[in-house]
């Protein structure tokens, strides 16, 4: 188009408030991820004496914000009380982020750098065998996430490292998918047949040219991947299918508080379920967004 | 004569977040009765921010802000909404690029037309229909009754293009405003688009403004030219002295190619005969779902001499564009084979053949498309060199810097990605990236076609320096016969996949002898206003449309629409056949003598 059309011109863009308040969510997690542990006010993994406190009321936060800060308490207070077995649901809940994010990160790492890889070789070298791997692809796909992860975690073991290669099994298909369409789209582009004719082998140019072109979508979908391995993690722990006790873990503490919940204790659940549910939802608007930016440039 | 429409220091100016920027700035001039004023610039210039502007429109964020539009004793831009909403469609109306994407794609041809109508007129749907007929038949469409119940994608483009004239004319406007009406129109259908709109509008008595990088379009339609550049018209004068004596510099730029080589034809060069040799080269692609193949390209015999340029010329899909991917081997032909250098290239093995890719090179039709995006200028010069020769990094960048050199680009634009340059830049570095392994053969795939007339006439000058200094045998495929003709030695014409006629360039175009290339060649908008189309119109038209290249016909294929054909025509299968002068054509009745060589040409 020519330079006069300004429809080709970029719309100064609308201060777009999802974007910060995904990136707020992310941000917070993350540095949670690296000093949750040890800024909460109690050892998260160990109990305390005191069972099932609940948390203060309202009424009682300004007396216990002073006399914290004043020094005059004699254990730092309870702010989302203890469950039945006397951990301190504040330390846990901010210690969490490591456990899940880890493994989200990880698993999202190993299932983005398989499924570009096998999503580039599938668009690139169309044959029987890519055929194959994209009808393969397509079982995975139509299992539901939950029970996949849930049966690989029970024959693999409860280990994180099985958590991780579970959640990366469920999320390559999604991902093979996603860069196959963006490199058909590429390999067609005036520049492979360029490589093409000054004598570049085949493999070369699907490395070279059409991957660094093709790996934006999968980028983007990295963030919405993240935020729902969260959930999915947290998920395996509440079916006792995650990592073991007494690990600080969303899903696990959910999990432990729900039998309580009948005896009115809801605090040992709610909280945590909070959590999970602003950290998902930040990582899903973060994804949006980025997508809608990527579609619309 | 009063004018028809003036304007004065007309300005637009779009606000954006990184400051004003004003495409047009300060344009006046006058458009008379009956005229036919060209517009001619640069992308970016303004053309088509101009012609808007002629309406009291602005693309937001872009606003009119200054100036006069004085029409009929009012001036537009102090009218209020709805006064110019009367003027737009009924004094001005307006054809805009593109014509399938302006017709809406659910209502009928015809309605839309009435429609348009029924916006500046108090008729009923009977009378607007009757209209719509009306107008169809005016712009020259066949059997109006029944097409003004087709929907656009029941249109040829061509035909689309006409719909849309008619519903611009439908007011019967004194204006008519068409912004390229004919970008990407082959130049047959282009040719009968123009004439058509030239002879619609010479019978209502309006006037046009056309908006075009065509030189040959202003040339052969227009009264006068208008040159525009960095929003502000910086030339106008009669086309006639127009061409022959350009006053602004720019102007000088746009025209120095014709003015410089005046009617003189390329000198034909000694080289080697056949260094690249294509024999009976066929190349199929297969149809999915069927047994049926699309014949892109059938039996072509071609040869190129060490040195010369052959241009391959011809409508969207005769197979040019395949022709030149077979003879590099890019795409395997599915018959036939290709000598190149005394190797047959088609018989090699992979591994050989990338070795040999350094000795042959391709320039594509979109520098935009053919450059990686992410990767830097330099890193794409130095690619085929990291390939083919064992080169020090520092040794790289002198060849790279010595390629930009070669192009006239300066070599700090190595740092820079393809982002943000523009087309003729590119289209450069494409060259250099073709050019920097030192080939003995290159293919051109239309590396004109998207750029704007000066870009455009200083490559095909830098090309023709690259073919005299280098002494690279140059396949050149354009639609784009002017350029062929100040860059080519000879020329193949094709239709349908097969090579039609061939020979030297002043062979083909002064005397042209197969009938499609006499329609191609009278066709053809050729630079010079002294030789306007309007002025004596050329009978060699070719009727209907191009086959199918899946069930071609049985005979000649040009038998359906020639106007020399006869029944033998119809059941022979055509071959190439020498002229005494030493041309190919594929006709019989041109060989036997049965059809005399064109006398008349735009030459």
């Amino acid at each position: 188009m020519s330079p006069t059309d300004p429809e080709a011109a970029p719309l100064p863009r609308k201060a777009d408030w999802l974007l910060y308040l995904g990136a707020t969510i992310v941000t917070v997690v993350t540095v949670l991820a690296v000093i949750g542990p040890y800024i909460g006010p109690y050892d998260p993994t160990l109990t305390t004496p005191r069972v099932a406190v609940p948390p203060p009321a309202l009424s009682e936060i300004p007396g216990l914000l002073a006399g914290w800060i004043g020094g005059t308490l004699d254990h730092p207070p309870h702010w989302m009380g203890t469950d039945a077995s006397g951990y301190d649901i504040l330390s846990r809940v901010i210690a969490a982020p490591r456990t899940d994010l880890l493994i989200a990160l990880s698993a999202n790492l190993l299932s983005l750098a398989i499924g570009v890889f096998l999503g580039l070789i599938a668009g690139y070298f169309r044959n029987w065998a890519t055929e194959l791997l994209m009808r393969v692809s397509d079982v995975m796909q139509s299992f539901p996430v939950f029970i996949s992860a849930m049966v690989l975690v029970a024959l693999a073991g409860r280990s994180t490292a099985n958590i991780v290669i579970a959640l990366a099994f469920v999320y390559v298909p999604i991902y093979i998918r996603l860069t196959r369409a963006e490199v058909l789209s590429q390999t067609s582009r005036g520049f492979v047949e360029a490589a093409r004719a000054i004598g570049q082998p085949e493999l070369r140019i699907a490395l070279r040219h059409v991957l660094p072109n093709s790996m934006t979508p999968a980028l983007i979908q990295s963030s919405v991947t993240i935020g729902f391995a969260i959930l999915l993690t947290a998920g395996l722990s509440f079916v006792g299918a995650g990592v073991r006790p007494p690990t600080p873990e969303w899903g696990l503490m959910i999990s432990t508080g729900a039998n309580q919940i009948i005896l009115g204790e809801w605090w040992p659940s709610v909280f945590p379920g909070i959590a999970i549910s602003l950290t998902v939802f930040g990582f899903a608007v973060l994804g949006n967004v980025l997508e809608r930016r990527y579609e619309g440039s | 004569m009063e004018p028809l429409i003036q304007v004065r220091d007309l300005e637009v100016t779009y606000r954006t977040a990184a400051g004003a920027n004003r495409p047009v700035a300060g344009v006046s001039f006058d458009i008379h009765p009956r005229e036919v004023v060209g517009l001619v610039g640069d992308a970016g210039s303004g053309k088509s921010t101009t012609a808007l502007a002629l309406l009291g429109l602005a693309r937001p964020p872009g606003r009119i802000t200054g100036g006069q539009i004085l029409f009929g004793g009012r001036d537009l831009l102090r009218l209020t909404d709805e006064e110019l909403r009367a003027v737009r469609g009924r004094d001005i109306g307006i054809i805009v690029q593109n014509p399938r994407a302006a017709l809406n794609p659910m209502l009928r041809v015809g309605t839309q037309i009435g429609h348009a109508y029924q916006a500046h007129n108090n008729a009923g749907a009977a009378q607007a229909r009757q209209q719509a007929v009306e107008m169809l038949r005016l712009v020259g469409i066949n059997d109006p009754e029944r097409r003004v119940e087709s929907f656009a994608h029941e249109l040829s483009g061509g035909m689309a293009q006409r719909a849309l004239i008619a519903m611009a004319l439908s007011s019967r406007p004194r204006l008519l405003i068409a912004d390229e009406p004919t970008s990407g129109l082959d130049v047959t259908i282009q040719a009968q688009f123009l004439d058509q709109m030239w002879s619609t509008v010479q019978e209502t008595g309006s006037a046009i403004l056309l908006v075009s990088q065509d030189l040959g379009v202003i040339a052969n339609y227009c009264d006068r030219v208008l040159i525009l550049h960095d929003g502000q018209i910086v030339e106008d004068a009669p086309v006639r002295q127009f061409f022959a004596a350009p006053q602004h510099p720019y102007s000088q730029d746009v025209l120095r190619l014709y003015r410089e080589r005046g009617g003189d034809f390329p000198a034909q060069v000694a080289g080697t005969p056949g260094f690249v040799r294509a024999e009976a080269m066929t190349k199929h692609f297969p149809l999915r779902n069927s047994a049926k193949v699309v014949q892109a390209v059938d039996r072509v015999t071609l040869s190129i001499a060490k040195g010369e340029a052959v241009g391959l010329v011809g409508e969207s899909g005769s197979g040019k564009t395949t022709v030149g991917r077979c003879l590099l081997n890019l795409i395997p032909p599915t018959a036939g084979k290709v000598i190149f250098a005394g190797t047959e290239i088609t018989a090699l093995p992979k591994a050989e053949m990338r070795r040999f890719r350094s000795r042959m090179q391709i320039v594509f039709q979109d520098p935009f498309d053919s450059l990686n995006p992410r990767w830097t200028i330099a890193d794409l010069l130095e690619e085929p060199l990291s390939l083919h020769e064992r080169l020090t990094a520092a040794e790289r960048r002198a060849r790279a810097t010595a390629a930009m050199r070669l192009v006239d680009l300066d070599p700090a634009l190595l740092q820079r990605l393809p982002r943000g340059l523009g087309a003729s830049t590119l289209q450069r570095v494409n060259i250099a990236r073709a050019l920097i392994v030192n080939p003995e053969f290159v293919v051109l795939d239309e590396p004109t076609s998207v750029l704007a007339p000066r870009a455009r006439a200083s490559l095909i000058a830098l090309l023709a320096r690259l073919q005299t200094d280098l002494g690279i045998s140059f396949l050149f495929i354009s639609h784009d016969l002017t350029t062929v003709r100040y860059l080519c030695q000879k020329v193949a014409v094709m239709y349908l996949g097969q090579i039609v006629e061939e020979g030297t360039v002043e062979q083909v175009f002064l005397r042209p002898a197969h009938p499609y290339s006499r329609a191609l060649l009278s066709a053809h908008l050729f630079p010079d206003p002294t030789r306007r189309r309007v002025d004596h119109p050329v009978p060699e038209a070719l009727s209907g449309e191009i086959p199918s290249p899946i069930d071609p016909p049985e005979g000649c294929y040009l038998a359906g629409r020639c106007p020399h054909a006869v029944d033998a025509c119809r059941a022979i299968p055509q071959v190439l056949q020498p002229l005494p002068d030493g041309r190919q054509v594929r006709c019989a009745r041109v060989v036997a003598g049965e059809i005399g060589l064109m006398k008349e040409s735009a030459e």
